[in-house]
């Protein structure tokens, strides 16, 4: 009855007009944003955050979130038509969405695509819905010594996906405290490296930070380069997967959404871990896996699937524990604490509204993006057509401007310029931002839990060993980090061996 | 000159430094952490991280270094400077000449000098986005742009 009850008060809320129309923009923008390379989601996100301070808490989430999902159906677009990942989720797509475009199947694998993210976020949302409250009355058993383990463990479990060198995204981490630390301490009233500049009282602040780093640098990089874009000119058509696609991909999409799904839910996972692995597991239990990448139709549903599933999972421990799965929650993280809503184990008591009005305006969402995404195919295809060197310099001034409205202040435009320039030489010299702004966000919470469990202890950092669930939480920590390091010691010890066999 | 010793020594020079910023601040005691005690922290691991990239970057010399100058090899890298200080005039002459005429003129010198696009379309694209923004931010959203000078 409850779950009936907290079913329809969500549709109540996510139903009213505003909640709609902000819904569709959040979608649309999504969507948008997915199809063009050059601006991700954390970015856009980051240059709406300022949008959200003159609208209601719940339906800036519901914007923002739809930003999130929508990206995920626009990414397959470009990956299909333009062999080009329109955001890093969709990286796999191109593997055999782009090989079926060429052999003429262009429009089923966009279907596949479309219809796969549709019954992926239905699911998904159903999941969320069924798996968030259980999941509630376990974090109320959690205490600072918990919070502060599981946020070390969502650390570790980032930085062990890290793309590139697992060290330089624990560096990151590093970075983003620190840089979470600047501005008042809130239990002392103490500025900390302020430097006298009375606007970092308040600290660096999350949309200069993600706007530099996810938007400016990324202008930076893309103008030096020179990137090709093949755009199919063949008309794309039959965009309803025939019976015989249909059967082959319903097992890879149930299967991509259920993966994606729990991946998600990992501190660290998300839509990019989601799409991997489940490509990775159709080819594995494939009877013809040496045909993927050449234009297999489930190479294209099973990744399409996981990434919208997955979307929808990382909400969970957002939502229940207030700790973000990855960047993205780390920034509506921050959209909520500018609405001094502090999400946890509470938040489903204390703004029941927010809580299932954000979930339920997913499955209105989903329902928005498959519109969106098969008609408007055509429309999609154009905005593909419009060149970089009209793209970035409006990018730019978006960002200018966001920058700008946070305060009316130009301390916010020099931060985030700033940032700019230090995002561009970390990604030259091959630093991932993710970590750093995951790390920023968390640094209020991650500090409070600690000093707290200090207080607790009476000093001694025994309690966070002491309490079950914090020591899980260290030893899985602990166990990643010494799994990255054994195929270290193992290689090195192998090529000392094979450089003393050649000496002697 | 190796890429990872060079940000390695550049990052253990910020850990070393922060660390003595937290002591500034006073770190408290363990039953009572001071407002350095974090920050102190973060520094400490900063330190330790960096010493631990610089030793990997002198353990796998063997193998192919990241050297500063590939970095930007075969890269346009004069655009990105060329935009980078663009946006810096753009924000040291915000307040002084207003945000439109500003935006105004860093987009037209993005189009027409870093993109060489025509004429009609470094001042007409410009021009229109400035005429939608002042509509948008202006006057629907009274938000209160820097006018500069010339009043708007």
């Amino acid at each position: 009855m409850d779950f009936f009850a907290n079913f329809m008060a969500g549709f109540s809320v996510a139903l009213e007009p505003t909640n709609l129309m902000f819904c569709f923009l959040g979608v649309f923008v999504g969507t948008l944003i997915g199809v063009l390379p050059g601006i991700g989601p954390v970015g856009t996100m980051a240059i709406l955050l300022p949008v959200t301070y003159g609208i209601a808490p719940t339906t800036a989430i519901i914007m923002l979130a739809g930003i999130y999902y929508g990206a995920q159906y626009g990414g397959s677009t470009t990956s299909i038509l333009v062999n080009i990942p329109g955001e890093a989720a969709s990286v796999v797509t191109c593997l055999d969405g782009y090989q079926m475009a060429l052999k003429g199947r262009a429009g089923p694998a966009l279907g596949i695509s479309a219809f796969g993210s549709f019954i992926a976020g239905t699911f998904g949302v159903i999941g969320l819905q069924l798996l968030a409250p259980p999941l509630v009355s376990v974090a109320l058993r959690f205490g600072p010594p918990e919070y502060f383990s599981l946020m070390i463990l969502g650390f570790v479990v980032l930085t062990y996906l890290a793309q590139k060198s697992m060290a330089k995204a624990l560096m990151m981490a590093g970075v983003g405290i620190l840089l979470g630390t600047i501005g008042l301490d809130t239990m002392t009233g103490m500025p900390r490296f302020t430097f006298n500049i009375p606007e970092l009282l308040d600290g660096v602040g999350l949309a200069p930070l993600a706007m530099g780093l996810f938007g400016i640098s990324e202008i930076l990089l893309n103008v030096e380069k020179t990137v090709k874009q093949e755009l199919l000119t063949t008309k794309v058509k039959g965009l309803f997967p025939n019976l015989q696609d249909w059967k082959r991909s319903i097992g890879a999409i149930l299967r991509g959404t259920f993966s994606g799904f729990f991946l998600g839910i990992l501190p660290g996972g998300g839509a990019v871990l989601g799409s991997f692995v489940s490509y990775a597991l159709e080819k594995r239990i494939s009877k013809t896996p040496e045909e993927f990448g050449k234009g297999m139709i489930e190479g294209v549903a099973a990744p399409e699937a996981a990434n919208n599933a997955a979307s929808q999972g990382a909400f969970i421990p957002l939502l229940t524990l207030g700790i973000p799965a990855n960047v993205v929650m780390a920034i509506l993280l921050g959209a909520l604490m500018i609405h001094n809503i502090t999400p946890g184990p509470m938040l489903v008591k204390e703004h029941p509204q927010l809580f299932w009005g954000v979930i339920s305006s997913m499955y209105l969402g989903n329902i928005m993006l498959l519109v969106l995404n098969l008609p408007l195919i055509g429309l999609w295809v154009q905005l593909l057509r419009v060149p970089y060197a009209l793209l970035f310099p409006m990018i730019l001034y978006i960002c200018l401007i966001g920058a700008y409205v946070i305060n009316n202040s130009t301390m916010d435009v020099t931060l985030m310029f700033l940032f700019g320039v230090v995002g561009y030489f970390l990604r030259k010299f091959e630093y991932e931002p993710a970590p750093l702004v995951l790390a920023y966000v968390l640094t209020p919470l991650l500090e409070t839990a600690l000093r707290q469990s200090l207080i607790l202890s009476g000093g001694t950092f025994g309690i966070f060993v002491s309490r079950p669930i914090s020591a899980t939480c260290l030893v899985l920590a602990a166990a990643l980090l010494l799994s990255s390091l054994l195929p270290m010691i193992r290689k090195k010890r192998e090529t000392l061996v094979a450089e003393a066999e050649d000496d002697s | 000159m190796n890429a990872d010793r060079v940000s390695s020594l550049f990052w253990l020079l910020l850990g070393l430094i922060t660390m003595y910023g937290s002591v500034q601040l006073g770190l408290g005691t363990l039953r009572e952490p001071g407002s350095g005690f974090m920050a102190f922290l973060a520094g400490f691991f900063i330190s330790c991280i960096a010493v631990g990239i610089f030793l990997q970057s002198i353990i796998r010399y063997r193998g192919t270094p990241l050297q500063i100058k590939v970095l930007w090899a075969g890269s346009s890298w004069h655009r990105s400077f060329t935009i980078g200080l663009l946006t810096l005039g753009f924000i040291l002459a915000l307040e002084g000449l207003g945000f439109f005429i500003t935006s105004f003129l860093l987009l037209f010198c993005l189009f027409k000098g870093v993109e060489k696009l025509s004429w009609g379309k470094a001042v007409l694209i410009p021009a229109l986005t400035m005429t939608i923004s002042y509509v948008v931010f202006n006057i629907l959203l009274k938000s209160n742009l820097p006018r500069g000078i010339f009043g708007f």
